[in-house]
This record gives C-alpha cells, structure tokens and sequence, in this order.
C-alpha cells in the first residue's frame, strides 16, 4: 500500500508552522454562583443583566477573558495555548473561590482553537473558488476573503488573497470545533499543495 | 357564435363585429346586439411596460372550489396553507423583480428555486421578504444581470450583510454554484447610468480595458467589483474629456468615498498608469503585479524588522555610550583633587571593585572592601530582582537563559557602584532559577493531568496576584453605589416581575412558564412496510381531510378477511340521508374493500378526482346501483359474516342517532325496501346529502363506478 500523504509533508518543506491565537474552554465549577456579589466585590469583573445574564471577568495575566454563569458554569476564552487555557481557567476560578464560593474544576473542556499562518505568496482566489467550489465560498461584495470549508479534517478555513490563512472550527451545526492543535496542522498540510497551484507566478 | 335570423327582416345573414361587440343585420341595417361579453384573452400593462393576461390560472388538480367570479381579491379563500405561501411568495417575486426589471423568465426560475426553499423548509425562522431578495439574487448571479446585492438591499431597507447570510445558506442549501461576480458585468450599467451620451459605448470599452488590466494586477481579489468599477470608469471618463467627479460616480456605484480614492492610488502604483493614453490603448505590459494587501503585508513585515534591528542597535549604542561613561567617569575620579582621610578609604574601594565589575566575571565571594552599608543594599537589591525574576520565570516557565544572558548585560550597562552589586548575582541568580525551574517543572506535570477529584489545582497561580483583584470594603460600597445607579431600571423591572409572581401566587392564577421539554423522536419500529406506513401516518398527521382510523382499518381488513369495514366515515352522514341508503352503500363499500386492494397513497390522491366524478355522475350511480343489487344478493349469502360485523361497527360509527336494525334477516328484506325507497329518495336529497359529507360519500361514489366497470368488463 503506497502511501497517500507526500513523503515529506508541506511544513516541513516550506518550514511554515501555524500559530495558535486563540482557545476557548468551558468548565463546570460545580456550584451555583451570585453574579450580583461577585460584580461588586472585584475590578476586573462586570455584569450587566440587561444586555448579557453573564459576568465578564479579564484577567491580565494570562490576558483572558471568562464569562461566568450563575449555573456555575464558566467559558474561557483569549489564551493563546491549551495550557494556558488551563491556567487562565483556574485564575478565574481561584478568584470566585477567594470571593467565598465552593468552586470545583470540574470538567475542564476545550471547545475551539483559532490558529493563523502565512504562505507568503498571494493566492488567485476566483481560480480556486472555480476549482473547489464544492468547498469553497467566496463572495468578494460580502467579504474579502474565501471560505474553504474542509472536510477531513473537518475545519473551516478563511483563505485571504495576501496569502494569509485562518484556521477555525466553529460554524456548522452538530459539529464540535477544532478541539486539538494536530487538527490545524493536519488542515494546513491538507491546504497548501492546493495553495501552490493557485500561486501567483 | 350561432347564426341567428333577424327580427325585422328575417335575413340570417348577421355581422358580429368582436372589436365593437354588437351583432348587425346586414340586411335591414338592425342592431340585434350590443355589449356582447367576448371570451376573448385580454391583456393589461404593468409596470415596467410588461403586458400581462387578464385572469387566473385555474389548475387542473388544484381544490375543486371554483373561483369565485367577481371577488378577485379572495383568491387565496379555502386553499391549503402551502398553496398560499407559494402565491404569497410568487406575487412578491413579481412585485420586486418589476422593480429590478427582471424578465419574466429570471422571475420563473426565482419561483422555482423559492418552490424548492419552501419544501426544504428553509423559510421557517426566516423573513420571507429576505428569502425573495435572496431567490432573486440567486437568479441574478446564475443569470449574469449587472445587479448587486447591494440593490436589492436598498429597495428592502436591509442590511446587506443580512441578505448575504441568507443568500449564502440558500445557495449551499439548493447546492446551486453562483459563479463568480466579474467586475465587467456592471460596466455597462454604470456607463449608462453616468449618462455619457452618445460616447457610452466607447467610455465603457476604455472602462472594460481598465478593469481588465486591475485584473491583471491583482486588484480585485477580495474587493466589491462595484469598487473597481468606479475607478475604471473614472479614469475612462477623463480619459474622454468627461468631467465626472468622485461625488458623481460614488452616488451611481455605491461605494464610499475613501474606497475609490484607495482604488485610484492602488492603480497609481501599477506601472500601467505610467502610460499614456495611447500608449495604454495599444500597449499590454506583461509584468503582474502584487495584490495590494500583499504588499501591505510585506511592508509591515519590514517595518517590523527594521524596527527590532534599530532596538538593537540602541542597545548596542547604549552600551558603548555607558563604556564611555565609565571611563570618562574614572578619568575624572582620577583628576579630581586626592581626599584626605575616610574620603581617601573610600576612594580605594570603589577603584577595585570597577576593575572586577567590567569584565563582569562572577564573583561568588563579595570583594572585601566592601562596606556594611553597601552589603545591606546589595541585599535587599539582590532580593527584589530575585522576586521579580521568579515572578516572571513562572510566568514563562522557560528562557532561563536569556533572563541570565540579560542579567549579565545589564550588569555592563549599569553605573560603578550598582555594578559591583549586580557583579554578583548572575552567580547566585542562576543557581536559583534552576532549583525554581527543576520545582516549577516538577509541579507542572503532575498540574496537566486531568484533575479527577474536581477540586482547583492551585500550582502556578500565585495568591498575592489573586488578591489584586478583590477590592477591599470601601471600594466595594463606592462600586457598589455605582452599579445600582447604572442598572436602576432593571432592578426595578426585576422588582416589579416579582410582585406580580406573588400577587398571582396568592390569586391563584400563577402560572408558571413551562419550559418547552424536548420531545425526543422515536425511531419508528416496524417489521413490514404497511407497518411502517401506518405507524407514520399516526405520528405525522398530513392533511385534515382524511380519516386516519378508517384508512389503518381498511389497510388492515382489506389484506386480512373478505369483507372490509369502509374507508369514510358514515358518522358525519346528515341524517338526511336514509338507513337504506346507508346500507346499501355499506355493503357496496365491503364488496369493494374485498375487490380491489388499495394502497393508502392512491386513497388520499384520488380524493379530488372523486368529488368530481361524485357531482358529475351521481344520478347515473344510484340508477346502475339498483340494477346492480340483484346480482349482488348472492355475493352478500356468501360473505355472512363480514355481514355481521360491518352492521354493528358502522352502527358504532354512524352514532347512536341512527336505528339499529339486526344484520342477517334483514338482508333481505331490505333490497325490498331499497327499490322502495329509492324512488322515495329525491335527487336534491341525495345531491345534497352527498356533497355536504364530503369525502365519506365520495369513496362511495368512486366504489359504484368501479363496480360498474367491473360489471361491465365481465
């Protein structure tokens, strides 16, 4: 059985790696939380019922943001890996748990991943929609860049005409979101040999 | 029209002129008629000057409801729901694709693909005005009209980015591929609208020329063709000693007009605008350049580049400017006048201490001149810069090593005295952040590991950090203060809801809001497929008008025993109708359920045709039925007891109204008092009787035509 994946896979040749900029986590802390209270009792956190029924806490260090639930269940989102996803994660709560509630960890899940990189050539972005358009959206009058929706891996990719690529998972219904960073890296060896062909010469 | 003898001269020779509708005698001059009514197809302008017939399209296997002549507006009176939505939607397509000048042709295609948005149920949730707009604009693209989205979004008053979500999701629904928009489409449109004259056609052929080369260049990948346009079409203008300014052509193209300026000064920086206009007109350069958010890119990259190199070279500079003034410094120590006494005593230690703080060696044992004071401050210096470095080492949980190769620096940067100081640390530093990196390692590990028992791992979060955050009493009331002032309505909302819950709580009339529980699909489990089918008809009721009991029952029967119970309903028989008549029709529908097996499908399709042939036919029916009683005697011995069966379940049926007379005896006797009757019976009744319950007599009907046939045949 010859292999189907190139020898030598595309990061490795053009030596381009993409980046993860953002990771969104939830977590159950395990008990119901007074949002009024804790808006009061601290700085970096607000809430205002009428436009969100969840407070906001930030948090410089990792810069983060979490929104937190009376349910007791918290997102967090701003971190720029899985383990400090984790840490920003635990900030928060550590704070809640200073602010005399008996908070839990519990469940600590990793929702989406955004992650960017550069190819560093500009990409014809009609031909590949014209190529791929069972995948592909592009609508220049709605938004400059084309939506290239993958399906194994199953990710969602916003390709610019620059050479700038975004790699997502949110957006369809029923599925999860990108929940490991070799789910990104798998999409990037995917896209780029289409990516050359399009290549301006 | 029939030829008709005139009154006053007897002469059949007669004119019908159509135009002016009145019949002439040729003969004696008279005027037989006028005002004729013509059946004739009229036509009327709408707008746009598109002539449409007068009239309506009556459907062939539409509801039989005749339309009623003279209340036009009620046309959608008694049609199904789905019928009116698809007419509802059909009449807006029309109304805004007139106002787009759509032809007809783009309007049927937008019906259709509305048709097909409909039966995938892609309008629910929807408006329906944005399905049409996105059903048009579907149209639109696949048809190649210079409309944007952008118009459809002026004449609806929406935003565009709105339409454009449900465009895109009907297009991936309909699995229809829009090709891409090309900016030469919409040349020709704006040319018109920028009213050139009678040069139009050439203004548009150098505007064409221009995007072409825009093309080329990479500039319209990713930008609103309208955009490029505007800027083709500027340049073409001046080209042509056309005095268009910005403000005109933005209000044609609909872009802003800082676009149009980026687009001029993007086009500036191709090589082509070098060229002049014959020049142009003639020559094609084959160089292509960048697409400007490339070049942006790659300029910002740079910047990024040159900046870090020049932060370099600052520091570089910093240092050399700090070696200097050192020397400088000791240059002037040296020639400055000798002290005397404690004066001289500290003189020489600073001496000694520059010699070893240059070359920044480590010195792990401080230098013996050094005084108490100055081994006190070294200290407490040391200390802070170890909290500090700590702090941010756990932070980063690596680069030890740069911090150390900092420390070093910084150490050259530093002046004389601080030098000595900071000489000293990097040794002692160093060791420190291996024993806290070994720990924060050895603590991180274990931290990664999901937590099993629940609780809140607190390696790495440092509590002094955690308490920054909490405010202490006074803040809390002033923040306090500020967030009541902020929210005062919606406390006041809250307040008021909850005084409502309790006055109705202590009325009685509370009622709380039931929270929509999922109601989770069962798969449908069958063994064969008539199963299947009436299992699915139970749980998805299609249509009002049929009877699902009776249709399971006659599926059931018909296969199972000879005689079957009937597929209508004799209950809602008005008690015009007679026993007799009641039975008759009974044992007919047995006979027919043993007959013909029908599927359930074919029952609820040809409910229409029945209506049809039940008014049509329905004197002839009862005449052949009684014929056919006769022979059917024998057939009914023959099947006694579905006999008795049937009697008492349409007895069941039909009400506790009707008499119940006893099954087998009676048989008999009642083909007797059928003929009787049958003559008894008038037709109003029975037409009457007949067509208000509908449906139930309407299989009926069918029965009797078919066991005509059958009759016939044999």
């Amino acid at each position: 059985m010859t292999p189907i994946t190139p020898a030598t896979p595309a990061s490795k040749s053009s030596e381009i790696v993409p980046q993860l900029k953002n990771v969104i986590s939830v977590v159950n802390l395990g008990c119901k939380l007074k949002l009024m209270s804790i808006a009061l009792k601290a700085w970096n956190i607000e809430y205002n019922p009428k436009r969100c029924p969840a407070a906001i806490m930030r948090l410089r260090e990792p810069r983060t943001t979490a929104l937190i639930f009376s349910s007791g269940k918290m997102v967090c989102t701003g971190a720029k890996s899985e383990q400090l996803s984790r840490l920003a994660a635990r900030k928060h709560a550590r704070v809640l748990e200073k602010l005399g509630f008996p908070v839990k960890f519990l469940n600590f899940t990793i929702q989406n991943m955004v992650g960017s990189c550069d190819v560093k050539f500009p990409i014809r972005l009609e031909s590949l929609f014209l190529t791929h358009q069972k995948f592909s959206s592009y609508e220049p009058e709605l938004f400059p860049g084309l939506i290239y929706r993958m399906v194994k891996p199953r990710i969602v990719l916003l390709i610019f005409a620059s050479g700038k690529i975004v790699f997502t998972g949110a957006g369809s219904k029923g599925f999860e979101g990108v929940k490991e960073r070799a789910v990104i890296y798998e999409a990037f060896e995917n896209i780029y040999p289409i990516l050359e062909a399009f290549r301006k010469k | 029209m029939s030829s008709r003898v005139c009154r006053t001269c007897g002469g059949s020779d007669i004119d019908v002129d159509q135009a002016r509708g009145s019949a002439v005698c040729t003969g004696c001059g008279s005027v037989l008629e006028d005002n004729i009514i013509v059946s004739e197809v009229q036509f009327v302008e709408g707008s746009g000057g598109v002539s449409s017939a007068v009239g309506q399209f009556v459907s062939a296997d539409g509801p039989a409801k005749a339309p009623l002549i003279g209340s036009g507006f009620h046309t959608s009176v008694g049609k199904e729901s789905r019928a009116q939505t698809l007419q509802g939607g059909k009449r807006q397509i029309q109304q805004l694709g007139s106002q787009l000048q759509l032809n007809q042709h783009c309007l049927d295609t937008a019906f259709n693909f509305f048709k097909m948005v409909v039966s995938k149920h892609l309008t629910r949730g929807r408006k329906t005005e944005h399905v049409i707009a996105a059903c048009l604009y579907l149209v639109c693209r696949t048809e190649g009209t210079p409309h944007m989205l952008l118009d459809l979004s002026d004449l609806l008053q929406v935003n565009v980015y709105i339409l454009g979500k449900t465009f895109l999701l009907l297009a991936r629904e309909l699995c229809i591929n829009a090709p891409a928009i090309d900016p030469c489409l919409y040349i020709p449109r704006f040319a018109h609208m920028l009213e050139f004259g009678g040069k139009t056609h050439e203004v548009s052929m150098t505007a064409l020329r221009l995007v072409q080369r825009m093309k080329r260049d990479w500039m319209h990948t990713g930008r609103r063709p309208s955009g490029l346009c505007g800027a083709a079409l500027l340049v073409a203008a001046r080209m042509h000693k056309f005095r268009r300014t910005v403000k005109d052509v933005i209000s044609v193209v609909k872009v802003c007009q800082t676009t149009l300026r980026k687009r001029l000064t993007e086009f500036e920086d191709t090589p082509t605008s070098q060229l002049t206009i014959d020049e142009f007109m003639r020559v094609d350069l084959e160089q292509e350049c960048d697409p400007p958010s490339f070049i942006a890119a790659q300029h910002k990259a740079k910047m990024q580049q040159l900046e870090q190199q020049l932060a370099q070279k600052l520091d570089d500079v910093e240092g050399q400017i700090s070696c200097y003034k050192d020397e400088i410094e000791t240059e002037l120590e040296r020639s400055r006048p000798k002290l005397s006494g404690i004066y001289a005593a500290y003189a020489k230690e600073i001496e000694p201490e520059d010699a070893k703080a240059l070359p920044a060696t480590p010195d792990l044992e401080p230098p013996e001149a050094e005084d108490d004071e100055l081994r006190a401050a070294a200290q407490q210096l040391t200390q802070d810069f170890l909290c500090q470095v700590i702090q941010e080492e756990e932070g980063r949980g690596e680069a030890g090593d740069d911090s150390g190769r900092e420390e070093g620096e910084g150490s050259q940067r530093q002046a004389a005295p601080l030098a000595a100081i900071l000489g000293k640390l990097p040794a002692p530093v160093s060791l420190g952040l291996q024993q806290t990196f070994d720990a924060s390692e050895a603590s991180e590990e274990p931290g990664d590991e999901p937590m099993e028992g629940g609780d809140l791992d607190l390696d790495g979060i440092d509590d002094q950090e955690i308490d920054k955050y909490i405010l202490n009493q006074e803040e809390v009331q002033v923040k306090t203060e500020l967030w009541m002032k902020q929210n005062a309505e919606y406390l006041k909302e809250q307040q008021e809801k909850e005084e409502r819950i309790k006055k109705e709580k202590e009325q009685g009339t509370y009622k709380e809001k039931p929270k929509k529980a999922k109601q989770k699909k069962e798969p449908i489990l069958a063994s064969t497929a008539g199963e299947a089918i009436e299992k699915m008809l139970e749980k998805k009721r299609i249509s009002s008008k049929i009877n699902y009991d009776v249709l399971r029952d006659l599926n059931s029967r018909g296969t199972g025993s000879g005689g079957g119970s009937s597929p209508s309903r004799p209950a809602p028989d008005p008690p015009d109708a007679t026993t007799a008549t009641r039975k008759r029709v009974a044992r007919r529908r047995r006979k027919k359920a043993s007959d013909v097996s029908r599927s359930l499908a074919a029952t609820t399709s040809m409910i229409g045709k029945r209506v049809r042939h039940l008014i049509s036919s329905t004197s002839k029916k009862r005449k052949t039925a009684v014929q056919e009683e006769p022979p059917t005697a024998p057939k009914r011995d023959a099947t006694p007891e579905p006999t008795a069966e049937a009697p008492p379940e349409q007895e069941a049926e039909a009400g506790p109204a009707l008499p119940a007379p006893p099954p087998g005896p009676e048989v008999g006797e009642e083909e007797e008092e059928e003929e009787v009757e049958e003559e008894c019976v008038s037709a109003l009744q029975l037409v009457g009787g007949q067509c208000r319950a509908g449906t139930p007599q309407v299989h009926s009907g069918k029965e009797d035509k078919e066991l005509m046939y059958n009759r016939l045949i044999d």
